[in-house]
């Protein structure tokens, strides 16, 4: 039985290649839309899941609320509450501190020179990679692969650490030579290699290299910016715990709710609680980011591609029950001879969905090959690397069969019950025609709801386009191009005594306008805040952002003052310019008004406000305008940016390389131009749209396979109507437009339904961002427009056709 | 075998209604061959549709070996059907997309019959028509009157006790029309087959042994053929 109807179906399907070619062709790209989606989604869903404590492994986090500024998100914990967590809150088994770093290694000369520069220099990739300086705990806590070492005792000693096997590899040649051997750490501090471990899988969040014990951060405190004060709180102390038990995780939370309440965070403006972060959540969660630089991908996001893989599938689905019912008429026959020869309708059923089961088995193989073609592309658009072996996992097998059987009941089900609803009479006597099956209105439907679908996917993909076109060239407040940026020098005290030298150097070539040290340019992912007085001797209600730079960082990176004038040049903080907004912020109406006053940062001395900056775009689009200080202090600079003349670009950045490399002997070299930089800022939002534009392709495409469809089958029923019409004097362009006006009607009318849904959907993805762009109407037109050409131009190709044929051969021989 | 009171069927056409077939009473017995007659419109198709079972009457009863068919539900009917009817029509009906072989075979997947005795009840039809050579042949390979044997093996194929035939030989020339008709005969009188076929043909009716002529949906009188 299940070979006649294997049989039949292969043989109906090569008597019809039209109408299976559109089927196949639209359910395989649909699948591979789904699967390519499935691999994905699968990805980000897997980070961090492979370790043995997953479910009783937590972050601990800091939440801040404020009456003035809001909610406030950080993963950063001020070091005596760690201390006071670790004694008080009981649940926790294991507890690891961490502070993130980003080293550049050099190899000792093996002959025994001091001079490091003569040796190999590695950094971490800034991207992917953190270095972590970590407590002997957090492999307590997190199952590493050991390779060698022992994760008891390899942090156990100051100046230690454990690397990662490429970085063993990359240092040593081999991992087996790494341990005890001697590197030396951003030309100051000599560790000892005590461990080798696996490198991390790539859904980890924890990409490190390096993992250094904590008591070397202790004894190089100044270095790597360890502050233990219950006033400082940055990102690079984070806190990792291994609860008793999962169930105590209430019991935990609310210990660690009162953590510094009583003595430090009572006064202080606001309410500041601790708590603890899942690990689960730690990939997904953007307000705290993840703890060793790796991205963060909201699951909001998967959810959306999740729908938008979904929706493709579905509408090929639709095309498939549209054509099976339009073209049912023609098969009518033979559902009556079956009934007649004594099929029951179950048995009919049985064959017809047995059909369509080849169909779909077919179009899902074409689809698992078209994914498995286009996977590798999937890195351009995802943080999915790419990897050779993923169909050949079991999830991917099962997936594919899944999607076969779900896909071969949707869209079989219906034309299977139709078809074999019919009359046998009826059907014997060819009394049914398309008009009469499956009802018009459900045709009609589908082809609105695949529009639909296609309409609120052009739209999104044109809002997202165009917002990070305007991300791209909105007015930031500082001129980033041409602006070659080298970052990550260390500002240890043989680097610093060489800044001016540099500097002058740089001057010397023709090429360079400008150059100035800083801590970070000035967008940039820094938020280093503090509490701060100005014109008062109370703290302000709202914490000031900081930029700490040279006096040539104007100059350099285009800012604009509003009043005053420059800081001085200077290596430590005499004078202080200040942001429109904070201006704003703290009550006065013009600028002028704040120059003179005096600024108290922290507990420090008071020092003069000198000039006012015209705002600029501190971080990301993504973050709000904040109150900002901007002064000078030779310790905290660790990039350094040099404006140069547009010609012979690359000649220029050899030349400061040659010049940064001779000057900076231990430092690897890390050059970027900065509208570049900028750029990757919005690497996610390019994907994203790169992702819509692709979706959006695949969905034209297949309702565009479908009203070919449905108009092939409506030409072909409307033969003996077109030839009458053309005998009675109707011009070619009068029977297109017959033919074609009904489904340009579907498509407007789908733009009905998609332009209010698209406008609620993107208008919600913009309150992301703070700097927007307007959705204006000509997308929304121009969407409409789009379709409507694209559907006359599927549609009238098939009925130019039918209309050119002549009159007298349709009408002989009907 | 077949009893039919009193049955009706019209199309409600707003308030009147279109009658086909009014007051039928009839009485078919195992064995006979009987041949209905009358004009176009008279009502002798769908009559025959009712005895097949692929058409129900408005009202009225209808009796198969003792059961009765008027209140049987689909599922039913199609077990009737598939173990003692066989159907021949006047467009032979064979599906296009399958081979002389599996359209004989169609029926019996139906029943369900078991593969081997499928392959040796379809040898020995294949044999008895002479047409084991065309077996893999498709319908439209075939010239019309080779396909209405087809049609008539087909029908035979699930060993039925009665034959329904809609114009058999309507559109066959005369040479291969009375070949059908012979094989109708043999089937009645060697096999024991009750037959009825609708024909349009005095020379093809008299081949039965009894003809119901139809007019304006009531019997309009019985003949016996001598």
């Amino acid at each position: 039985m299940i070979k006649n109807y294997f049989n039949l179906a292969l043989r109906h399907l090569s008597k019809n290649r039209t109408y299976a070619a559109i089927n196949i062709l639209g359910l395989a790209t649909g699948v591979a839309a789904c699967l390519l989606i499935f691999r994905l989604v699968r990805y980000e869903l897997s980070f961090n899941t492979f370790f043995k404590n997953q479910d009783r492994i937590a972050r601990v986090v800091t939440n801040d609320k404020s009456e003035t500024e809001g909610e406030g998100f950080t993963p950063g914990i001020p070091v005596p509450a760690m201390d006071e967590m670790q004694q008080t809150v009981t649940q926790f088994a294991q507890f690891a501190r961490i502070h993130t770093t980003w080293p550049t290694l050099s190899i000792p000369d093996p002959s025994g020179s001091s001079n490091a520069a003569a040796g190999r220099k590695f950094s971490t990739d800034d991207e992917r990679e953190t270095g972590i300086f970590a407590e002997p705990a957090f492999f307590h806590i997190f199952d590493w692969q050991w390779l060698a070492g022992d994760p008891k005792s390899s942090l156990t000693e100051p100046n230690s650490v454990v690397m990662a096997r490429t970085m063993a590899e990359k240092c040593f040649g081999t991992w087996q030579m790494a341990v005890g051997q001697t590197v030396l750490m951003d030309n100051a501090v000599l560790l000892k290699v005590s461990g080798v471990v696996e490198d991390s899988p790539e859904n980890s969040d924890f990409q490190c290299p390096l993992i250094i014990s904590y008591a070397t951060l202790k004894s190089n405190a100044d270095l790597y910016g360890f502050h233990p004060e219950w006033g400082s709180t940055s990102s690079n102390d984070q806190a990792f715990v291994l609860l008793n038990d999962a169930g105590q995780w209430d019991a935990a939370v609310a210990a660690l709710a009162k953590v510094g309440q009583e003595a430090h965070y009572k006064n202080s403006r606001g309410k500041r609680v601790h708590a603890l972060q899942p690990l689960s959540d730690l990939h997904y969660d953007e307000r705290y980011g993840s703890p060793a630089g790796t991205h963060v991908t909201r699951k909001n996001r998967l959810w959306v591609l999740s729908s938008i893989g979904l929706l493709v599938l579905v509408m090929a689905c639709f095309n498939f029950v549209n054509l099976a019912t339009a073209q049912a008429a023609s098969r009518s026959r033979e559902v009556g001879v079956r009934k007649s020869l004594g099929g029951s309708r179950g048995q009919l059923v049985a064959q017809f969905m047995g059909e369509t089961g080849v169909i779909v088995t077919l179009a899902v193989a074409a689809g698992a090959a078209l994914a498995a073609v286009c996977a590798p592309l999937l890195q351009y658009v995802s943080n999915v690397p790419n990897e050779q072996a993923f169909l050949s996992e079991p999830a991917a097998w099962s997936f594919l069969i899944l999607t076969a059987l779900v896909v071969s009941v949707g869209s079989g089900f219906y034309p299977a019950l139709v078809l074999s609803g019919f009359e046998p009479v009826k059907a014997l006597k060819n009394s049914i025609t398309s008009r009469t099956v499956g009802g018009v209105s459900l045709r009609k439907v589908l082809v609105v709801g695949q529009f639909v679908i296609a309409q609120t996917l052009i739209i999104g993909t044109l809002v997202t386009i165009s917002q990070v076109e305007f991300l791209q060239k909105m007015d930031l407040g500082f001129k980033p191009d041409l602006v070659y940026v080298i970052e990550g020098i260390n500002s240890d005290s043989l680097n610093q005594s060489r800044f001016e030298r540099f500097k002058n150097d740089l001057k010397a070539l023709p090429a360079v306008k400008s150059s100035s040290f800083s801590s970070d340019v000035p967008s940039s992912g820094n938020n280093w805040a503090s509490n701060f007085a100005l014109g008062s001797t109370d703290d302000a209600p709202f914490n000031t952002f900081m930029k700490i730079v040279d006096a040539d960082y104007f100059e350099t990176y285009g800012l604009r003052l509003i009043a005053g004038k420059m800081i001085q040049p200077s290596d430590t903080a005499r004078d202080i310019i200040v942001n429109e907004f904070m201006v704003k912020k703290l009550g006065y109406s013009n600028p002028e008004e704040v120059i003179g006053k005096k600024y108290r940062m922290g507990g420090g001395p008071l020092k003069p406000v000198v000039g006012v900056v015209a705002d600029f775009t501190a971080n990301s689009a993504r973050e709000e305008m904040k109150p900002m200080a901007i002064f000078s202090r030779k310790e905290f600079y660790s990039t350094v940016g040099v404006k140069i003349a547009a010609d012979n670009l690359p000649a220029t950045t050899v030349e400061i390389q040659r010049l940064f490399e001779s000057t900076f002997p231990e430092q690897v070299f890390n050059g970027q131009f900065l509208d570049e930089r900028i750029a990757e800022f919005y690497r996610d939002e390019q994907r994203f749209s790169a992702l819509c534009k692709g979706f959006a392709a695949l969905a034209i495409l297949i309702s565009c396979l479908g009203l070919y469809g449905l108009a092939t089958l409506s030409t072909v029923q409307r033969t003996k109507e077109i030839g009458i019409r053309k005998v009675l004097g109707a011009s070619i362009g009068n029977v297109v437009g017959l033919l074609s006006k009904d489904f340009l009607l579907l498509v407007l009318l789908a733009a009905l339904v998609a332009i209010p849904l698209a406008w609620y959907a993107m208008n919600a993805w913009l309150q992301d961002f703070v700097y927007r762009t307007a959705l204006s109407w000509w997308l929304f037109a121009g969407t409409v427009g789009l379709s409507l050409v694209i559907a006359f131009v599927t549609v009238g190709v098939r009925t130019w056709s039918a209309a050119r044929a002549n009159p007298v051969r349709s009408l002989r021989s009907e | 075998m077949v009893e039919l009171k009193d049955i009706e069927r019209y199309y409600q056409n707003g308030a009147s209604k279109a009658w086909v077939l009014r007051n039928i009473t009839a009485h078919i017995a195992e064995g006979e061959f009987v041949s209905i007659m009358g004009p176009s419109g008279s009502g002798k198709s769908t009559l025959l549709h009712i005895l097949g079972m692929l058409d129900e009457p408005t009202d009225g009863e209808y009796w198969f070996l003792g059961e009765a068919v008027h209140k049987f539900n689909e599922r039913r009917r199609t077990e009737l059907y598939q173990q003692y009817l066989g159907f021949v029509f006047q467009a032979y009906h064979l599906i296009d997309d399958l081979t002389v072989y599996e359209n004989l075979e169609t029926p019996l997947l139906y029943k369900k019959v078991p593969s081997s005795e499928r392959k040796s009840r379809i040898a020995d039809l294949l044999d008895r028509f002479n047409m084991v050579a065309k077996k893999d042949l498709f319908p439209n390979q075939l010239s019309g009157g080779q396909q209405q044997l087809v049609g008539v093996a087909r029908a035979l194929i699930g060993n039925p006790r009665l034959i329904l035939a809609d114009e058999p030989t309507g559109n066959l020339q005369s040479p291969q029309a009375k070949e059908i008709m012979e094989v109708f005969q043999k089937l009645n009188k060697e096999d024991g087959v009750t037959i009825i076929q609708v024909t349009h043909s005095d020379v093809n009716a008299r081949y039965g042994n009894r003809i119901l002529h139809l007019m304006d949906g009531n019997v309009e009188r019985e003949e016996l053929v001598k």
